[in-house]
């Protein structure tokens, strides 16, 4: 099987700062894979394991996705190989250009089976890239996975096993398909020293848009405002703790005084 | 709005937001309903003016209309509305592919100036918010909301029944498991306990300090997804539930933003906690810095 697991290189907004007109700053925020995608790789590899063939990693964004270290932090988490889409054109794209990019990358990757997501990017987090991209696609897509293996993989058939409210449903699907993973569908391998070594020899595509077939959109966003949210002040009233029975006190007598309670 | 408004309902009834949503925009609202008929009348009684629907499943889950739901709005783009459910995106993924069309997600605000569209709506977990005018098909993603009440003067949409071509996917097996059903968002007080607690056992120390203050039991991401001590309905945060009790409790939580946006509504916010550092300190007005497993005893003994 030709496995693809789409993953985003990108920083955690707890660590970005935010101006009073809403402008954001990233400079302090490192980007790193994003959290939850090495549950998509862990799902990948097992499935690779089973059913024999190759892990591919694919990713997309502005230039900087194609770092060494970057590079290394994917791959040493047990790709066999990575196609890097690397672009400053890519630049804060959304969500369906983004999509479009990897479904043009895995079109010209060629013969995929299954593409593996994470559930949701730290940063943009809109659970949506892995559904555009198997509508670019035409592919069957599925989230919330929660265990996926290939029921008759020479016919291309998979077996997906996902989340739904009050349980879970196990599904046959004829691949290709697209499948977001659950956050709490597998916990991920934490690389070794040796895969750290193996991924810098391991093979590298990188890629620009213009090389790809990517359709463009006719609709035209602009953005008109930003802001910083209007939190509410918080009192940050410290309550002693070496008496635990005392502290509880304070903290109900103050609840009351507020009419909280 | 002379532009098209679409919602799409994947399986799901409750969709009652979107279709207020839709109509806010002063247009013709059209919904392509994957579903049974059950589903689809629901909609056609809760609002809208025109119903595609594609007819009964049987063993396709709804995913596998995803194409035929492209097919349909792609004859009269425009808006398209879809809730933040699994399956649902799904749906709304497929059409946004098709119309080329952005997506936004998290609105605080949909509004028609013409026909373009205005959004506000917050973005990179909440850290800001933006306002974007977009001329052109898109996709929104929103909160469905509850299912819709039938209009009380009766009538209802237009039906149209659509044959679709389905995606290779069947429904194989379907298990359920009971859980307890909770609205957090209609409790007044609530008490969120996150991986400070040691052991699922430990839960029902919370749930006594939840009794004496009467306050609902929830919880962080990590408890309920990969722990599994809550159900995934009980976690609180930016793809959870988003509350605003009067008084939420935060106990051995360490306030990432990625959670505490859930509850930035709240009127009081406590936060117990070891780690004097921890960043849910900066967010609450009043803080116990100290062992959970000492405090929530006492803090239930006082309040009884
Ligand atoms: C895209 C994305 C979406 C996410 N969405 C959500 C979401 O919707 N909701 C959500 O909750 N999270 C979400 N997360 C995860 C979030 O970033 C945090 O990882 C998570 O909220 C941490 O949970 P926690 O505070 O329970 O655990 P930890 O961060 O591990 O904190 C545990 C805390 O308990 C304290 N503690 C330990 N022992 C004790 C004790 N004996 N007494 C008192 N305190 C103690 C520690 O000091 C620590 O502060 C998301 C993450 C991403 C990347
Ligand atoms: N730029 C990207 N490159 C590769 N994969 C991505 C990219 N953006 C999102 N994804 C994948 O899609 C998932 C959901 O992302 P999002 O829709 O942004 O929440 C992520 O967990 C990744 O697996």
């Amino acid at each position: 099987m030709k496995i693809v697991v789409a993953y985003k290189w990108a920083p955690n907004p707890q660590d970005a700062s935010v101006g009073v007109d809403g402008a954001v700053d990233w400079s302090r925020a490192k980007p790193g894979i994003s959290e939850y995608d090495p549950v998509a790789i862990e799902l990948a590899r097992r499935l690779a394991e089973a059913t024999g063939g190759e892990v591919i990693a694919l990713t997309a964004g502005p230039k900087s996705v194609d770092a060494s270290m970057a590079r290394k932090a994917a791959l040493s988490r047990g790709f066999d190989r990575a196609v890097i889409v690397a672009d400053d054109a890519l630049e804060g794209a959304g969500t369906t250009e983004l999509a479009a990019v990897l479904a043009a990358a895995v079109r010209h990757i060629g013969d995929v089976d299954v593409v593996i997501t994470g559930d949701s990017s730290v940063d943009v987090g809109a659970k949506m890239v892995p559904t555009v991209l198997a509508g670019q696609l035409g592919w069957p897509a599925v989230a919330e996975v929660t265990a996926v293996s290939g029921s008759d993989p020479a016919a291309g058939l998979l077996r997906v096993e996902r989340a739904i409210t009050g349980g879970t449903q196990v599904l046959e699907i004829t691949g290709p398909a697209v499948l977001a993973a659950s956050t709490d569908a597998a916990v991920p391998r934490v690389p070794g020293m040796r895969d750290i070594l193996a991924a810098g020899k391991k093979p590298v595509e990188t890629l620009e848009v213009p090389a790809l077939d990517v359709p463009a959109s006719g609709t035209t966003v602009t953005v008109t405002a930003t802001a910083r949210p209007d939190l509410k002040a918080r009192k940050g009233q410290l309550i002693d703790t070496a008496d635990p029975a005392a502290a509880a006190a304070e903290l109900v007598a103050a609840l009351r005084a507020d009419g909280a309670i | 709005m002379s532009i098209n408004i679409w919602i799409v309902v994947a399986g799901d009834p409750a969709v009652g937001n979107l279709i207020d949503t839709a109509r806010s925009l002063g247009g013709q609202v059209c919904a392509a309903v994957v579903g049974s008929r059950v589903v689809a009348d629901t909609v056609a009684a809760g609002g809208v003016d025109k119903v595609v629907w594609f007819g009964e499943p049987g063993k396709a889950p709804v995913e596998a209309f995803a194409t035929a739901a492209a097919d349909v709005i792609e004859a009269t783009p425009g808006v398209v509305l879809g809730a933040s459910r699994a399956s649902d995106r799904v749906l709304l993924g497929a059409v946004a592919a098709r119309l080329q069309a952005p997506v936004l997600t998290a609105p605080s605000s949909v509004s028609a100036e013409g026909d373009t569209l205005v959004v506000t709506r917050s973005i990179f977990s909440g850290i800001a918010e933006e306002t974007v005018t977009v001329s052109g098909p898109v996709a929104v993603v929103l909160d469905g909301g509850p299912i819709p009440v039938a209009n009380p003067a009766g009538g209802s949409a237009l039906m149209e029944e659509v044959s679709a071509v389905t995606l290779g996917m069947t429904v194989v097996e379907t298990h359920s498991s009971d859980f307890e059903q909770v609205d957090l968002g209609a409790a007044p007080r609530v008490v969120g306990i996150g991986r400070g607690l040691k052991a699922p056992g430990d839960l029902a120390m919370i749930e006594a300090l939840a009794k004496a203050s009467r306050s609902e039991v929830a919880c962080s991401r990590p408890l309920a997804e990969g722990l599994d001590w809550l159900h995934k309905d009980r976690y609180i945060g930016v793809s959870g539930q988003h509350i605003a009790p009067e008084v939420y409790f935060a106990i051995g939580i360490s306030g990432q933003l990625q959670h505490m946006v859930g509850v930035r509504g709240a009127t009081t916010i406590v936060a117990i906690n070891s780690d004097p550092n921890a960043l849910v300190f900066t967010e609450a007005d009043y803080c116990l810095v100290g062992d959970l497993y000492s405090i929530v005893p006492a803090l239930t003994d006082a309040l009884r």
